[in-house]
């Protein structure tokens, strides 16, 4: 059993990383999956509490992830291991990339480990005051969004360029295959950079950022010190130090061999690869006590406590954010969500509606939304437009940020108003016949006038972008949508609802 | 040229002739039908097919113009270019019907097609639009390839020689190179160039096509149908869209009609007067769309039905 248990958690690890890709895969057209493709993010505890702090309110879709934070207070962190597929990227980075004799000597860790209580301390304060911007540190959603900004554009790019030289070797006939449009998002580079950076950290320890970053692994960590399930040595240890050396979180103090800090074990049992076999795993009664554990000093609280509420409030008070002149009109949502202000509260930038949306119409904002909405989707028309007949974004929302609709509820949400340029307009500015935005206009919101010349319906139109998508003019299109910055529902009587 | 020297020749012979000549450096795949003219014993070049099922208006409509082995050969390649631009449903007649289509590519098989593919590049998103017309299924049903071009490496760069304002485009490859091209229209209302008909279908095989529009867009039109003469044009008028064109949804009507043409100007003379003019309230003359006006102007087909053999026949 004991020489099995690092192969199984190694597939284990390799399998959940897998079916979170295969997840990210099949979230897209036609999202038939029985398995909700946010799974992942649905077990997240973490997403799961700041989003109910900020959202004030339990999330039902979240609600699965309490389940797991059950299971890891009876049993204990397993989660990190096991399953979390950052932990599986990082232990397989941290084993390719870097020798153990190249990495960091060892010092004392206590202020690096007590950061990350730090770090939680800021987030929980922040989800008070109703700003996430800690998600941005939430492993799942960092992987999620990773893998749908950085990762998937070079997948389709890398297909696209090799599909007409595979197409070469096949007969021709049938093996005609259209490439797959080049999905694109702005702040790819960025979010690259930020996951590489995580990975380098591992240079310096092992699982550097499960140890010292993680506010997922401090929530755990914070749950699982009552572990029933635990760590025993008995009077066989020869104080060999290999544990101490191998243990991938460093929860097994040097001078102290025979114990270790409960809280921050991940029962990866490598432990169990005892010389002398003195080392087993049982229940046993809890036991709050810990050994050189970190010092949560009051002083380091209480600076926690105001740098998370100074940083909400800085953010809170940032123009974007508020009433000021500066409102970014250009800045649409996705059909169904929630106002601005909570919207930004509650998203936590995971990128599973950015992966869905079938004609890429979704991107990340950088700052366009202002501090606190950094990677949420919005409504780019001029590279996509929102698909009249889909829902996808809102049935693959873990926090609900964007509310699941019914296809017909949708196409009367007015998410922005189309307005034209007359001075660029081909049908205004030339006596041309052009009125590509009339023909395209799936709601009848463009009408032509006597000289067939376009005029946007306001009541009707929903702000799905599809006429600044397709404007055949150069650049900026000549026909823009504009959010007034709140969606409204459309009269039924005016739409065109019938499908 | 000796063709021209034959006095006893039709003006669409001609016209055919001369087509081939000009289009045959680039359609060089198109001259196993011209080769064939001599087989045209057919009745009649422009057949309107009235009254039964869908299946059976094909059978009827294809029967006099000399049946789908006049135009396919054993083990060549079809390609038809339908009308699944939109993603609506089949009653909504903004997209071919499906139960048509089906009949199509059956009858392309039993004429002995090696493999027939349905194209189009739609103008929603091509997922949505093929599974909300039910065209996907019914073409794949009948054993058919039905292919998108959402992608541009399915599109080729040509010189487009007898354009007047379009002189190249990105057009589908398949649909330049294949052995047998058959259009496939449904007769729809659309505000901007008045109706859309066979030889506005034919622009879907366009990469572009919203910089049509911003050159001229009925030119545009005629410039493209000069690329590659439509084999075969089936015009799909069961049920056409009369209002809120091409995308819909708007008023229907049942025409129940299927017509089957070997020339597009003609078939959209025909179905041109399906609508009413809205400024006038009459049906509309084919000179009043201004495409197949053009079209007729550069020599691709009849606009006067009074010239070209039509034939009325019942499927029930």
């Amino acid at each position: 059993m004991r020489k099995i248990l690092p192969y199984l958690r190694r597939s284990i690890q390799i399998l959940s990383f897998l079916f979170l890709l295969y997840l990210v895969i099949r979230t897209a057209f036609p999202l038939e999956i029985k398995i909700p493709v946010d799974l992942y993010l649905r077990l997240d505890p973490f997403v799961a509490i700041i989003s109910a702090l900020t959202n004030k309110g339990l999330i039902e879709r979240m609600l699965p992830a309490f389940g797991v934070l059950l299971l890891v207070i009876i049993l204990g962190n397993f989660f990190c291991g096991w399953f979390c597929p950052m932990g599986s990227v990082i232990d397989f980075f941290d084993r390719i990339l870097f020798r153990e004799k190249k990495r960091a000597k060892p010092f004392d860790d206590q202020s690096l480990r007590r950061f990350r209580y730090g770090v939680f301390i800021f987030s929980i304060v922040a989800g008070l005051m109703a700003f996430q911007v800690m998600y941005i540190l939430d492993p799942i959603s960092l992987l999620t969004r990773t893998l749908v900004i950085a990762f998937y554009p070079p997948a389709i790019f890398v297909y696209n360029h090799f599909l007409p030289q595979v197409q070469g070797f096949l007969p021709k006939n049938p093996f005609i295959v259209s490439s797959i449009p080049l999905p694109v998002f702005k702040v790819n580079l960025f979010i690259f950079i930020f996951f590489i950076a995580i990975l380098a950290l591992g240079v310096i320890r092992k699982r550097f950022w499960c140890r010292y970053l993680c506010p997922l692994g401090t929530l755990f960590s914070i749950f699982s010190r009552l572990r029933i399930f635990k760590r025993s040595v008995t009077d066989d240890c020869t104080s060999c130090q290999k544990c101490v050396k191998e243990c991938p979180m460093g929860a097994i103090p040097a001078e102290a061999p025979q114990d270790y800090r409960q809280q921050d074990c991940i029962s990866c049992f490598k432990c169990l690869e005892c010389p002398p076999g003195a080392v087993f795993f049982h229940f046993n009664k809890p036991r709050w006590k810990t050994v050189n554990g970190v010092n949560l000093s009051r002083r380091y609280v209480l600076g926690s406590l105001a740098f998370g509420g100074l940083s909400a409030l800085m953010i809170k008070t940032n123009p974007l954010q508020s009433e000021s002149g500066l409102k970014n009109n250009r800045l649409i949502r996705p059909p169904g969500s929630l106002p601005e202000a909570e919207f930004v509260a509650v998203c936590t930038g995971c990128g599973e509606c950015l992966k869905v949306c079938p004609n890429n119409a979704l991107q990340s904002t950088f700052l366009e939304a202002g501090l606190a909405g950094l990677y949420t989707p919005r409504l780019v028309s001029r590279i996509g437009y929102c698909e009249e007949f889909c829902n996808f974004c809102g049935r693959v929302c873990p926090t609900e940020a964007i509310k699941s609709l019914t296809i017909e509820e949708k196409r009367l949400i007015q998410i922005g108003v189309a307005h034209i340029d007359k001075t660029r307009c081909i049908a205004w500015d030339t006596d041309k016949i052009c009125l590509v935005c009339n023909e395209q206009c799936s709601y009848h919101a463009i009408i032509g006038d006597d000289k067939k010349r376009p005029i946007v319906k306001e009541e009707k139109c929903t702000g799905c972008g599809i006429c600044e998508n397709k404007c055949p003019v150069d650049g900026e299109s000549a026909i823009i949508v504009y959010s007034s910055g709140v969606q409204k529902k459309l009269k039924p009587e005016n739409s065109n609802n019938k499908s | 040229m000796d063709h021209s020297k034959n006095q006893k020749l039709t003006r669409r012979q001609f016209i055919k002739g001369a087509a081939v000549v000009t289009a045959a450096p680039l359609v060089i795949d198109a001259l196993p039908f011209y080769g064939s003219l001599a087989h045209a014993s057919s009745e009649a070049d422009l057949v309107i097919a009235k009254t039964g099922s869908p299946t059976k208006l094909l059978q009827a409509a294809m029967a006099p113009i000399g049946g789908m082995g006049r135009f396919v050969k054993k083990g060549q390649r079809v390609v038809i270019k339908a009308n699944i631009a939109w993603a609506r449903t089949p009653e909504q007649a903004c997209t071919n019907n499906p139960e048509l289509l089906s009949a199509l590519i059956k009858m392309c098989y039993e004429a002995g097609a090696k493999r027939v593919a349905v194209w189009d590049h739609t103008c929603d998103n091509y997922q949505f639009c093929f599974s909300r017309s039910g065209l996907k299924e019914a073409g794949q049903k009948a054993g058919a390839d039905v292919l998108s071009g959402h992608g541009r490496n399915v599109y080729k760069q040509v010189e487009i020689p007898k354009g007047k304002k379009l002189k190249s485009a990105e057009v589908l490859r398949d649909v330049l190179e294949t052995d047998v091209f058959i259009n496939f229209p449904i007769p729809k209302h659309h505000f901007a160039t008045e109706l859309t008909l066979g030889m506005k279908n034919f622009i879907g095989i366009v990469w572009d096509m919203e910089l049509l529009h911003k050159i001229d867009l009925h030119q545009c039109i005629a410039d493209i149908s000069t690329l590659r003469k439509p084999d075969l044009v089936v015009v799909d008028a069961i049920r056409i869209l009369t209002t809120n064109g091409p995308k819909g949804p708007g008023k229907t009507e049942d025409i129940g009609e299927v017509i089957a043409s070997t020339d597009i100007v003609a078939a959209d003379a025909y179905a041109a007067t399906f609508f009413k003019h809205p400024k006038t309230g009459k049906p509309f003359k084919p000179e009043e769309v201004k495409f197949v006006k053009l079209a007729y102007e550069m020599g691709l087909g009849e606009i006067d039905l009074a010239k070209v053999r039509v034939k009325k026949v019942s499927a029930a």
